[in-house]
């Protein structure tokens, strides 16, 4: 355990947002999940109970009955993020007094740094760049998530959880963000930070950062594998993994959004589910197929990542253009 | 509703949530103030407590300097010239004061009364020539300048001050003003010139009153200190900063250092203790540097501008290229902008590690510019003389071409422009041949200057005893400790097949039988003729002589009688000639064929088969003293004498193997040891190892620390500003000159080849810091081309001097600079009295002493004669000996210039008319030079071996061709002066009114002589005659017989 390399790192003010942000975002979540949870069983209560629903609209946590209807943005609501305001400058303060901006040497041109890191916020990009072809992780997929989350509003019909934290209202919706900001997003940017060293190679906290680590890693192409040759059958032979991937993970992905039932094998992996199936109803083909596609390529994400670590897989589908 | 269960949304309070946040803030927003003024912010406390220490020692010291001071205005000579000041102030203060009334109370006044009316009519005069000069109708400028003599005509009253205080009215026009106004300058300008004609003496009188004071006191007047401390009353705390704009480089290095620059000089002791406080340790070189313009951080390292911790500021972190250097390191800094020079005045450690560098063979395998260039220089100068053969055929083809076309064409311009063209190109082509007789020239010298570090290997079979060889490979040092020879790691198997390659590869030749020598003569002749300014002779504690050159304790061990003297006779003596043409040697056959004699040597340069130059002499720095054969015997008989009783070394019969000759030469080349030696097959072998011109300003990153990076930086740095342990250039080359495997530790390689091949130097602490000196010092600097140290003038010359005498070893006989000493200073034999006088002399002035071209001819042959070579042409009477270096042409002409450029002398030197001597002049100076009062021919050597025996200065005869008369003449007034310790006696003159006399009695011819006696007696030496040396000498044998 080299503890004088992991408080080397650690203690890089570069580094300190990531190691804040590994406690702070599983705390909020935890934050934001609990009071989901007790909003949740306050929906329950009213649902069960259409006097109250009536005379008490108040759909937070806790509540009373007796208690207002509503209250005033000031001062009840502003005191509280007054409150907050204080906090943070206080943090900022702090923060700016004892660490200094992390300025290095002067860039020289001849001579890259090794581990050569992107800005914290970038580095899960940095990281998607070890599974996918620059061109597919440097600017296919930081577009489609730009694109993605600018369709949200339009590909959301569900008209629940507005103004209140709910899971029970928006169970998908908030899955796929879990999935996609923890999983896809900030875990990778941890991994960037905190594992990668020299040679991007990966380091456990506590491995010393040695430039002199040499790995023996042969990663190959899925065609490859199979021992296909020729290019035009490796480029067939890659649609057609990519196609049945696409099939397979879409109609998996339809039962869920459909709420319709999967079983596979006499097991039901998928139950019948009758507010997905109201909602399903509302959306449009468009609204479906935009939906459909950017699920498809978001789990392709971790899909990739599973089989290049796993099996030592480089590229699915090598065409002269582009490689999955 | 239940009162009891109130919304908590509503009902609680925040208050004290906000209060506490709010406190944390508002003590966050203190901590901020505090950190913005003193956390970031040291400097201000180190300013704070510096007006403290400085202000207590000022208070201690003001005192005594002030007593000093009363004591020396309370003596009579200060009293004296204060009244003697104010006797001249006296005399003239009343007129002074006269003038002074005039002038202030009069003429100021008034003409600042006049000058106010005067300017009003001047501006519309002004004015109007403006618009006089921008109308264009000629009729409106006549209107103008109408107006123009109008306002002239104007008549102004100006109101004249009295010295009384009345006012008086006077009418002016415009030129009686301006009239009137010249005269009153005038005559105010007549005033004050009076003024200070009329001060005069008094100003002089007390400029040299104040000068008797200061003249007494060493450091600081009292005056100054007080100064200083009323300074540090006002003291202001903030940035202290120097601006040099040129360069863009901003150093606030003194806004902590306050007492770098004060005038008086601070130690540690005097500040409290406190290092940071103290003076520039080196006020000389603050002169030459003035911190104005250079700043401190292009010399010191660190980063100038940064002032929040010391960290930062001395730049001793990961992030800052160029940290402060230690103090062991501190000459670094010199060698960016001096990189062109091996030897920099004030810069002794750089200077050792640069000769290190040179001398123990660094640069045999590690490149760097400057250093033994000769061998590329050669190669450059051959390219050029091929491309120059190539455009002469070229050119002589377009000649042939052209008269042709000319010969057939019909026009007849044409033609005779063709046939121009054609006679052109020839004189072209001459100049291309005298172009070529100088690169051939400079070739012939190159291939002169040619110098290997160790010894060559081609003679070995001729030199030495083959079972000597594997010993030595074992461990050099062991054998001979300080040896220039590093410690390779060999195993078994390679020091045999290295040695059976060497031995197999020596050239074989005849080495004359030489009988034996008498080792007692010998150990005289080796410890006086000036062997030991380069060898040393002594193990342990008896070592003496120079480091130069090979310790010669043990040469008995191992060398051959015949080749030994051989070599002392003439160490530049070769078996066979080199072509590096050809890469061989050549033998008797090649000159054979060709009919010729098999002659090489200095005067016999070129190939019989090709017709290149050829390498004919040892590459050996070793001069030849030009002993006699007998003396050369002696010596090598007392050399033979030293050795260790019980030397046995095994037999190395496989040295005779040929199976190992081939694993043998992979080896020699691997290993790279042609980089120091000659050896045969590998005379055109390349460096092995990394340039290291710019080694200090390489990427730390591209610095091989191997498994030990995290290491180094894990470790306590030096200093406890430093946050880099020893991973750092200076921690680099520090362990790798301890321990050159060092960056091998704990890597697996197997094979013997892949491991680091860099010997062990056996280098001592302060030898591996005068090293990492001149490594950190050599970078990509920093600073702008016009800063390095290029001079175009004379002091090129002692630039490129300096490379020849330490080529040379010219130091290990001679004082070269003010301060040096040298090998013979130390020797035990020259401390005794009768010895001391036998010490080579010393050179400093020596570009002022000699005529430049006899300084030349001199140092091509220094016996001076071309038959009787086993002399000293200068200094016969001394045992040690000007050797003979073969200089080539260009070491020539350098040293003869560094010579002049030392003593600031014009090139070329015109040899000064002197006046001619009449007869009776010369009868008078022959008289005054056998008289008893100046008995010159008693120590000068006369030529005469009776007396020469005796003699302990030149020979007269040589002052015409060797000497400057202006130095001669300052030499015989105060020879005390250029060489104290001379035996030359001092004030043989005095002053006389302003000429100088003979001190001694004179011959009664001099009476009534009226010119001065010294220069008499230099032009009498210059025009000196063989004749005239046997008439003195006759005179003088007859006045000591007398």
């Amino acid at each position: 355990m080299d503890l004088h390399q992991l408080w080397t790192i650690v203690s890089v003010p570069d580094n300190v947002p990531i190691v804040l942000l590994l406690f702070v975002v599983p705390f909020y979540t935890w934050y934001g999940l609990r009071q989901a949870f007790a909003n949740d069983r306050l929906i329950t209560q009213l649902e069960a109970d259409p006097v109250m629903a009536k005379t008490h609209h108040r759909k937070i946590q806790p509540w009373k009955p007796g208690w207002a209807k509503e209250v005033h943005v000031w001062p009840f609501l502003l005191r509280i993020e007054f409150l907050a305001a204080i906090i943070v400058t206080l943090i900022l303060m702090v923060w700016s007094i004892t660490l200094n901006a992390p300025l290095e040497e002067p860039s020289n041109p001849t001579l890259t740094m090794n581990p050569s890191k992107a800005p914290w916020y970038f580095l899960g990009l940095q990281e998607m760049l070890v599974y996918f072809d620059p061109w597919m992780a440097g600017v296919i997929f930081p577009s489609l998530i730009i694109v993605g989350l600018m369709v949200i509003p339009y590909i959301d019909e569900n008209p629940l959880g507005n103004g209140y934290y709910t899971y029970k209202q928006r169970k998908s919706a908030i899955l796929t963000f879990i999935f996609g900001f923890i999983v896809l997003w900030v875990s990778m940017i941890v991994i960037g930070t905190l594992i990668r060293g020299p040679g991007w190679m990966w380091f456990w906290p506590g491995m010393t950062w040695d430039h002199n680590r040499l790995e023996y890693m042969v990663n190959q192409d899925l065609p490859d594998i199979f021992g296909i040759k020729g290019r035009l059958a490796k480029n067939i032979f890659g649609a057609l993994v990519m196609g049945g991937y696409v099939v397979v993970s879409g109609w998996i992905l339809h039962k869920v959004i459909a709420g319709t039932k999967l079983v596979v094998a006499g097991k039901a992996l998928i139950k019948e589910n009758a507010f997905r199936k109201k909602i399903y109803a509302r959306m449009s083909l468009l609204q479906y197929v935009t939906m459909q596609a950017m699920l498809i390529l978001m789990v392709m994400l971790p899909i990739k990542i599973l089989i290049r670590l796993a099996f030592r897989i480089k590229y699915v589908w090598v065409t002269p253009w582009f490689n999955i | 509703m239940s009162d009891l269960e109130k919304d908590p949304v509503v009902t609680s309070s925040l208050s004290k949530q906000l209060l506490i946040w709010t406190a944390l803030l508002m003590l966050s927003l203190v901590w901020g103030l505090w950190d913005e003024v003193y956390g970031t912010r040291p400097w201000k406390s180190y300013q704070a407590r510096f007006v403290k220490v400085y202000s207590q020692f000022l208070g201690k010291q003001r005192p005594k300097e002030g007593d000093f001071e009363k004591q020396i205005k309370a003596s009579a000579e200060y009293k004296k010239l204060d009244q003697a000041m104010q006797d001249a102030e006296k005399a003239v203060s009343a007129q002074v004061r006269e003038i002074d009334r005039k002038v202030n109370e009069e003429l100021v006044p008034r003409t600042l009364a006049l000058n106010e009316p005067f300017q009003d009519l001047r501006s519309e005069i002004g004015a109007l020539t403006y618009q006089i000069e921008i109308t264009k109708s000629e009729s409106s400028k006549n209107s103008l300048r109408a107006d123009i003599d109008k306002v002239k005509k104007k008549v102004k009253t100006a109101k004249l001050p009295n010295p009384d205080g009345s006012t008086e009215k006077k009418d002016f026009t415009y030129d009686q003003m301006d009239r009137q106004l010249q005269d009153w300058k005038a005559e105010k300008a007549r005033l004050l010139q009076q003024r200070v004609d009329l001060l005069k003496p008094a100003t002089e009188l007390r400029a040299k009153r104040d000068k008797f004071v200061s003249d007494q006191i060493a450091d600081v007047s009292a005056d100054t200190l007080a100064g200083v401390q009323r300074g540090l009353e006002r003291f202001d705390i903030a940035i202290r900063q120097i601006h040099v704009k040129d360069i863009d480089l901003v150093d606030r290095c003194e806004s902590c250092h306050l007492g770098t620059r004060e005038p008086v000089t601070l130690t540690k002791a005097a500040m409290g203790g406190e290092a940071v406080f103290t003076s520039h340790p080196d006020k000389e070189l603050l002169k030459i540097h003035d911190p104005d313009k250079f700043g401190c951080t292009p010399c010191h390292g660190g980063n100038g501008v940064a002032v929040a911790s010391t960290v930062k500021a001395h730049g001793r972190h990961t992030y800052w290229l160029w940290p402060m250097h230690y103090p062991e390191n501190v000459q670094a800094g010199c060698q960016q902008c001096h990189v062109k020079e091996i030897v920099t005045e004030m810069a002794d450690s750089l200077n050792a590690g640069r000769e290190i560098f040179r001398l123990r063979g660094c640069m045999g395998c590690h490149r760097y510019e400057g250093f033994d260039h000769e061998p590329e220089e050669l190669t450059s100068v051959n390219q050029e003389i091929r491309q120059i053969s190539q455009q002469k055929a070229e050119w002589e083809r377009e000649i042939g071409f052209t008269t042709k076309k000319a010969d057939t064409t019909r026009d007849n311009n044409e033609a005779q422009r063709l046939y121009a063209h054609a006679d052109n190109l020839k004189v072209r082509i001459s100049g291309l041949d005298a172009k070529t007789e100088q690169l051939d020239m400079r070739a012939a010298s190159l291939i002169r200057e040619v110098k290997k570090v160790g010894p060559s290997l081609k003679e070995v079979r001729m030199k030495m005893r083959k079972e000597w060889i594997p010993v030595w490979l074992q461990d050099p040092n062991k054998w001979r400790p300080g040896t220039k020879m590093p410690t390779f790691r060999l195993d078994n198997e390679e020091i045999q097949a290295i040695s059976a390659f060497i031995w197999q590869s020596g050239v074989t030749g005849i080495v004359p039988t030489q009988s034996n020598g008498d080792p007692t003569r010998g150990r005289e002749a080796f410890e006086t003729r000036g062997c030991m300014a380069c060898h040393s002779m002594g193990e342990g504690n008896e070592k003496q002589g120079g480091t130069f050159a090979a310790n010669l304790s043990r040469v008995g061990e191992k060398d051959n009688h015949d080749y030994l003297v051989r070599w002392i006779h003439n160490p530049r003596e070769r078996t066979a000639p080199y072509c590096s043409f050809e890469k061989r040697d050549l033998t008797a056959d090649d000159y054979k064929k060709k009919g010729l004699p098999y002659v090489f040597d200095l005067d016999h340069t070129k190939c019989p088969n090709d017709g290149h130059e050829l390498q004919v002499q040892q590459m050996t720095p070793m001069p030849s003293l030009r002993l006699t054969i007998e003396e050369a015997r002696d010596i090598a008989a007392y050399v033979e004498t030293r050795k260790h009783v019980d030397f046995n070394y095994p037999a190395a019969d496989y040295m005779d193997d040929p199976k190992l000759k081939a694993r043998g030469q992979f080896l020699v080349r691997y290993y790279g040891c042609a980089g120091c030696h000659e050896i045969s097959g590998l005379e055109e072998e390349q460096r092995i190892g990394t340039e290291l011109t710019k080694e200090g300003s390489k990427p730390l990153e591209r610095l091989d620390f191997a498994l030990l990076g995290h290491e180094a930086q894990a470790e306590k740095a030096p200093s406890k500003d430093d946050t880099r342990g020893w991973y750092t250039h200076k921690g680099f080359f520090e362990h790798k000159l301890q321990d050159p495997a060092i960056y091998d530790k704990g890597k697996e390689k197997p094979n013997k080849l892949d491991r680091l091949k860099m010997p062990n130097f056996n280098l001592t602490k302060p030898e591996i810091d005068q090293v990492t000196t001149f490594l950190l010092g050599s970078v990509d600097s920093t600073m702008p081309e016009r800063y390095h140290y290029e001079p175009s003038d004379a002091r090129q010359d002692i630039i490129d001097g300096w490379w020849v005498i330490a080529k040379y070893n010219c130091m290990g006989c001679h004082q070269v600079h003010v301060g040096q000493s040298t090998v013979f200073m130390k020797l035990a034999r020259y401390q005794d009295p009768d010895w001391k006088d036998q010490k080579p002399p010393s050179l400093i002035g020596e570009g002022s002493r000699v005529d430049p071209a006899w300084l030349m001819r001199f140092l091509n042959n220094p016996a001076l004669s071309e038959t009787d070579t086993n002399r000293d042409g200068v200094r016969p009477y001394l045992k040690a000996r000007m050797p003979t270096f073969s200089f080539s042409d260009g070491e020539i002409r350098k040293l003869v210039r560094f010579f002049a450029a030392l003593s600031s002398q014009a090139t070329p030197y015109i040899v000064p008319k002197l006046v001619p001597i009449s007869d009776q002049e010369r009868v008078m100076a022959r008289q005054l030079f056998s008289s008893e009062g100046a008995p010159c021919l008693k120590c000068h050597a006369t030529g005469d071996p009776k007396h020469d025996q005796r003699a302990t200065a030149p020979n007269f005869l040589l002052a015409k061709e060797r000497l400057k008369p202006g130095w001669t003449e300052r030499w015989m007034l105060h020879p005390e002066m250029m060489a104290p310790g001379t035996a030359m006696p001092s004030g043989l003159f005095r002053r006389d009114g302003d000429r100088w006399v003979f001190a001694g009695p004179t011959p009664a011819s001099f009476n009534n002589y009226p010119k001065d006696h010294a220069d008499l007696l230099v032009r009498y030496m210059f025009q000196f005659t063989p004749d005239e040396l046997n008439r003195l000498r006759s005179s003088a044998a007859a006045g000591a017989g007398r």
